[in-house]
């Protein structure tokens, strides 16, 4: 009898290891210091964006990709200073300090050839206030703007209808074109961050073209040919959830002219898996698009993996994290809790307990290993910005089990806090760790057991803006160095608490009224008057600070130009890919 | 081949499916709709905006208008419906293309199983009681108790991690473009097979050793064939009948647990877009893609009873 | 003259008499693979047991060491990503295991036994009704349902097991349907009906005990089905909530950090894989013992 021959199983075997071998390996060397010839960029992000309609982005995941197609009058450069953009020079300022007088450049056009003109300005920045993004209250110091952004038709085809007819309801009146390549704008009143707000990049000032939009009006972002904006770089594909390209616009009007001709980006799931393709070869950097958080395990071992620890960047970026309480609830907002501004001293003192019985030490030592976060210790504007309060001064930053516990017990006790959950966004692989952390010391040190909900990150963007969730993380990632974009766009009426834009829902008299004098005032003048605010918001215990962070970047070595300032990344025209 | 009988039976299993499938995405689609919440997530809609949304998503109908419009959708223009989340993505060629993912790596999995289940079973049943027998015998009942995720791990820790100078990293990545690209796919089709080659491995032995004592083999034997022969024509064939009775769930359970293994590695089908929605509470994703699924399960089990007409002359319906 | 009574030791010349129970007893323990996995389970139970009373460490406890630490003296098995004891953590976890896998299959037989035994037995249009209904759960993808019954339920440990008995009740249900089938035929219910025994001492009385030995079979087999199913969903994150570890939940953490700390996902599953294999060798071993036709 003939054996049977073991061809099959050696044929079996040598083919899985013949395809174990045909995997490539990454490449890797170093940049050589001529260019690559396939100038396309590649790299991950973890999650799809909500939107890049400037009139309603509203998050860095958002705006870090939407800055290389849109431009504004004026934009920050790498160094953080206000620059001219679709404007040929800085603005003239009336002595008085209200009228802000533009001249266009005359060589700007759409991807798709439109010409710019001082009726895009008008049109985009009309559109913007009229619509009630997350950044309307940027455009808040022009005249009018009261008025159009009580207007009632905020999107869709009703408000380009208002829009195409200039209907005074949606027209902001201090905006005024006397020539295509003129735009005067007349503020209400005196406001010292108009230009930084205007500048800020991929929101509310940004100019948008007319005819696309309007054959589309909500949704003309998300298709290739009609996501038209004046940038280097214009969308040429998209597959929800996957992925989405951008290329080059020739003879683009701007500088630097883009080197790198395609930037790919992809849409994954998890940080590990983009860190290993990263690895492989597969993207050319990480941490862009608003993803700059790596799982601290991956950094630890690329820390003390030689030849890729220079490729690391642990970058402070002026972010802040916290946990917002529901302090409202009304007809639209859905969420109510035991945390109500209108519960009293009840609720306050509850709150109280909850913020003082984290320890915000350990979490930074056990979840951030001291690396990518620090504790917040001096309230939510992160260290080293303008209005920062200083360290320690944050009472809520404190730690104390034993008050905590005793708060809590004169105040209802556990059952006043049960069935409670704290709702977060996993897409940041730290925040499911600090979710697992919090939640075992409101168990440790309260005995309160607190349920965890993850929800997807854009989806979660929405629900905490609209008041869904009675305990959730919440963050703030400045836009630039002044206090008014912390608290014009986190509390109060002008993002539009409580029922809009708005985590926790706070807004009262006394805060609105001191925003809107230290908005009006110069920097320096303005700074106790925000230091009241931050005060106002500790005494009102609207919030538990837990950490400044830091971000985490790897860059190939044959790259040039890409980087980061604390703010945001560097644009894509400035990158070069050397080869390797 | 397809007599009369077969063709009513076809018939009939189809009613089944169809009924199936539109009472278990009803429930679901009832359950859904009655959470808590605004299915629309709307937060800065007001006013006529927000009606106007609702409006063309259809929500302020009742619910069984609204799942009678959906029903009607699917069957005249197989319309899954429109994203709540990404508004303007339409669901089906979504679905449809991670369809394509999902098949790609079911197909290449169901090889796995399939061969190397028949090669293992073979040998084991040929070289009986021999220590090979042993081996592979203890192999696969090792084979089918470790979930999916835990040989997936294992094969990363192995090929990815420890052997990584030979094999340059892991494997859980996602580039662009996935479609044969067998590189990447063997990992994620070996682990979601190999349970499944375990069991198609122990049935095939079992009924081998059953068909190997027959009369009919012996006469073969005793005319003087080669063993190879007697093996692979008369032996296998007959063989293989039992292994089709578990076709149908083996198929199912690759389907399914493609939805643990996609998830794993981010691989771009079906089952993490699932999963994907259920985090984002995008529900008109879910029941969209669940519709799908559950007409596939049918399918699926409908498929392996008339390969049982073709293998099996006997069979009749 | 009178002989004289001879007392002789009589041999029996037929085979002792057993019971089908008491010889499956007596094969199953030959069955060294059958012994250790009861064995294996034992201490399983053994440990599930300690747990609720005593863990090395708090097993939610954050940072009782260094976050990613490797199996040391202090911690036999590690720590996690939040400095917490794998080992305390695999302990409770074992818990969720088995609490999963019998608490499943208990409900499986409450639902399934009756159901089948009511099918198999009277037949006609229940049966055809049954059947059906048999049919049309199976068309559906299990694991798809339990997920979006956990999201809709809530994930809890009692949602997870309502939603795995959901979906897999009929195997049990068919198995049982197919013993009443066979077994109504037979003398010993012929007579019993003869007798007029009543419908549930009918069921309960003759035909269930009967059918027990494939029935027990099914269970047992069933449970590394119910803990792989929990596993799959607590991967997928709709499985118990944390701070409750589950083995899938941990293998799921593990995962993430493999390249840093691969102990993460070793120990859950190893744990995973050598529970689900004993029980699938103690329900072969008991599908042999049980059989009385490989008589060996």
């Amino acid at each position: 009898m003939a054996p049977i021959s073991f061809s099959f199983l050696k044929v079996l075997g040598l083919g899985a290891v013949a395809s174990l071998v045909l995997v490539a390996c990454g490449g890797g060397g170093g940049g050589g210091s001529t260019l690559a010839a396939d100038q396309t960029l590649k790299f991950p992000i973890l999650g799809d964006f909500g939107t890049l309609d400037p009139a309603q982005l509203n998050a860095e995941s958002d705006s870090e990709i939407a800055q290389n197609v849109f431009n504004g009058l004026v934009k920050f450069d790498n160094d953080l200073n206000i620059v001219p953009d679709i404007a040929s020079a800085m603005p003239t300022v009336s002595s008085d300090g209200l009228t802000y007088t533009f001249k266009l450049r005359n060589d700007v056009t759409f991807s798709n050839g439109d010409k710019v003109t001082s009726a895009d300005v008008l049109y985009s920045w009309n559109r913007a206030a009229a619509e009630q993004g997350a950044y309307a209250g940027n455009l808040a110091a022009i005249n009018g703007y009261a008025k159009v952004s009580a207007n009632t038709v905020t999107s869709g085809a009703p408000l380009e209808a208002l829009l195409e007819k200039n209907d005074p309801s949606v027209t902001l009146s201090g905006l005024s074109a006397p020539d295509p390549q003129t735009v005067v704008v007349k503020l209400s009143s005196q406001a010292g961050w108009f230009l930084s707000a205007i500048a800020l990049e991929a929101t509310t000032g940004m100019l948008v073209d007319k005819n696309v939009v309007k054959t589309d009006f909500d949704n003309w972002w998300t298709k290739p040919e009609t996501m038209v904006g004046t940038g280097a770089y214009k969308m040429t594909a998209y597959v929800p959830k996957q992925s989405v390209e951008f290329t080059a616009v020739d003879n683009w009007w701007g500088s630097p002219k883009p080197t790198v001709k395609k930037v790919h980006v992809d849409i994954l799931g998890n940080a590990a898996s983009a860190i290993q393709a990263y690895e492989q070869g597969s993207y050319d950097l990480y941490g862009y698009g608003g993803y700059s958080n790596a799982p601290v395990d991956q950094i630890l071992r690329i820390q003390g993996t030689a030849n890729e620890k220079s490729q690391l960047l642990i970058h402070p970026k002026v972010r802040t994290t916290w946990i917002q309480f529901n302090l409202v609830h009304d007809a639209k907002r859905a969420a109510a809790g035991p945390f109500l501004l209108s519960g009293g001293d009840k609720a306050k003192n509850l709150r109280l307990a909850f913020a003082l019985a984290i320890d915000k030490t350990k979490l930074a030592t056990v979840v951030c290993h001291d690396i990518v976060c620090a504790p917040a210790t001096g309230g939510l504007i992160t260290k080293g910005l303008i209005g920062y309060a200083g360290d320690n001064t944050d009472p809520l930053a404190k730690f104390d089990a034993a008050q905590a516990k005793q708060l809590l017990d004169q105040n209802g006790g556990a059952a006043a806090v049960a069935g409670l959950s704290y709702t977060y966004d996993p897409n940041n692989p730290l925040n499911g760790s600090v979710a697992q952390f919090v939640q075992d010391q409101w168990q440790t040190n309260l005995g309160v057991h607190v349920d965890l909900t993850p929800v997807d990150h854009s989806a979660f963007i929405k629900g905490y803006l609209s008041g869904k969730y009675v305990l959730a993380r919440n963050g703030w990632q400045a836009d630039y160095n002044h206090p008014q974009d912390w608290y014009d766009n986190l509390w109060g009426s002008i993002p539009g608490c409580p029922d809009a834009n708005c985590g926790s829902g706070y807004d009262t008299q006394a805060y609105d009224q001191l925003t809107a004098k230290a908005d009006a005032e110069p920097l320096a003048q303005a700074i106790p008057d925000y230091q009241k605010l931050g005060k106002m918001l500790q005494d009102d215990v609207t919030y538990i600070p837990l950490y400044y962070s830091q971000g985490a970047f790897l860059f190939k070595p044959y790259l040039k130009g890409a980087g980061t300032n604390n703010f945001f990344d560097y644009y894509w025209d400035q990158i070069q890919i050397l080869s390797h | 081949m397809f007599t009369k009988g077969t063709l009513i039976y076809i018939a009939q299993r189809l009613v089944l499916i169809g009924f199936t499938v539109v009472a278990v995405s009803s429930v679901v689609f009832v359950g859904i709709h009655r959470l808590p919440g605004d299915a629309l997530l709307s937060e800065r809609l007001r006013g006529q905006a927000y009606q106007l949304l609702v409006h063309h998503y259809g929500l302020d109908q009742p619910l069984i208008v609204q799942y009678w419009n959906f029903a009607v959708g699917v069957i005249t223009r197989g319309d899954l419906g429109e994203s709540l989340v990404n508004r303007g993505l339409k669901i089906t060629p979504l679905v449809l293309h991670e369809l394509g993912v999902s098949a790609e790596v079911g197909g290449l999995a169901l090889v796995f199983t399939i061969g190397l289940g028949l090669v293992l079973g073979v040998f084991a049943a040929v070289r009986q009681n021999t220590w090979l027998d042993y081996v592979l015998t203890t192999t696969s009942v090792v084979g089918y108790s470790m979930p999916n995720f835990v040989i997936a791990a294992f094969l990363i820790l192995v090929f990815g991690v420890w052997l990584q100078n030979v094999t340059g990293g892991t494997f859980f990545y996602q580039l662009g473009g996935w479609r044969g690209d067998f590189g990447q796919l063997w990992l994620p089709a070996f682990a979601l097979g190999f349970p499944y080659a375990s069991i198609v491995a122990r049935l095939t032995r079992a009924s081998m050793l059953e068909v190997i004592r027959q009369d009919y083999i012996r006469t073969a034997r005793a005319k003087g064939l080669r063993e190879r022969v007697i093996i692979v024509r008369h032996a296998l064939r007959n063989a293989l009948i039992p292994v089709i009775t578990i076709l149908a769930p083996l198929v199912i359970g690759i389907i399914t647990g493609s939805v643990v293994i996609e998830n794993f590695f981010g691989i771009p089908g079906l089952g993490k877009e699932f999963a994907q929605s259920i985090l984002n509470r995008d529900y008109a994703i879910v029941i969209g893609v669940f519709t799908m699924y559950a007409a596939m399960v049918g399918l699926a089990n409908l498929l392996v009873d008339l390969a049982y007409v073709v293998i099996d002359p006997r069979i009749r319906y | 003259m009178a002989t004289a009574a001879v007392v002789v030791d009589a041999q029996p010349i037929a085979p002792e008499q057993v019971s089908l129970w008491s010889d499956a007893w007596r094969r199953l323990r030959r069955n060294r693979l059958a012994l250790v996995a009861t064995i294996f389970l034992t201490f399983l139970v053994v440990v599930a047991l300690v747990s609720l009373v005593w863990t090395p460490y708090r097993m939610s406890e954050i940072g009782v060491t260094q976050t990613y630490a490797p199996p040391s003296s202090a911690h036999l098995l590690g720590a996690d990503e939040l400095g917490r004891d794998l080992l305390s953590r695999l302990m409770v976890g074992a818990q969720v295991s088995l609490v999963v896998g019998v608490g499943t299959q208990l409900l499986v037989l409450a639902v399934g036994v009756p159901i089948g035994l009511l099918a198999g037995y009277y037949r006609g249009w229940l049966d055809s009704v049954v059947s059906f209904i048999i049919n049309v759960f199976y068309g559906i993808p299990d694991i798809l349902v339990a997920m979006i019954m956990v999201f809709l339920l809530g994930p809890s440990l009692r949602n997870i097991i309502i939603a795995i008995v959901v979906t897999r009740w009929m195997d049990m249900a068919r198995l049982v349907r197919g013993q009443a089938f066979s077994l109504r035929e037979r003398e010993f219910i012929e007579a019993a009906r003869a007798a007029g025994a009543r419908p549930l001492k009918m069921l309960f009385g003759h035909l269930f005990p009967n059918a027990l030995g494939p029935i027990i079979v099914q269970a047992t087999l069933g449970i590394p089905a119910a803990i792989l199913f929990e596993a799959f969903l607590s991967f997928l994150g709709v499985g118990v909530q944390p701070p409750t570890p589950s083995w899938g939940s941990m293998a799921n953490e593990g995962v993430a950090a493999i390249q840093y700390a691969p102990h993460m996902v070793i120990a859950p599953s190893i744990a995973l894989s050598l529970t689900l294999m004993a029980f699938n060798f103690l329900g072969d071993g008991l599908r042999d013992a049980l059989d009385p036709r490989s008589r060996r």
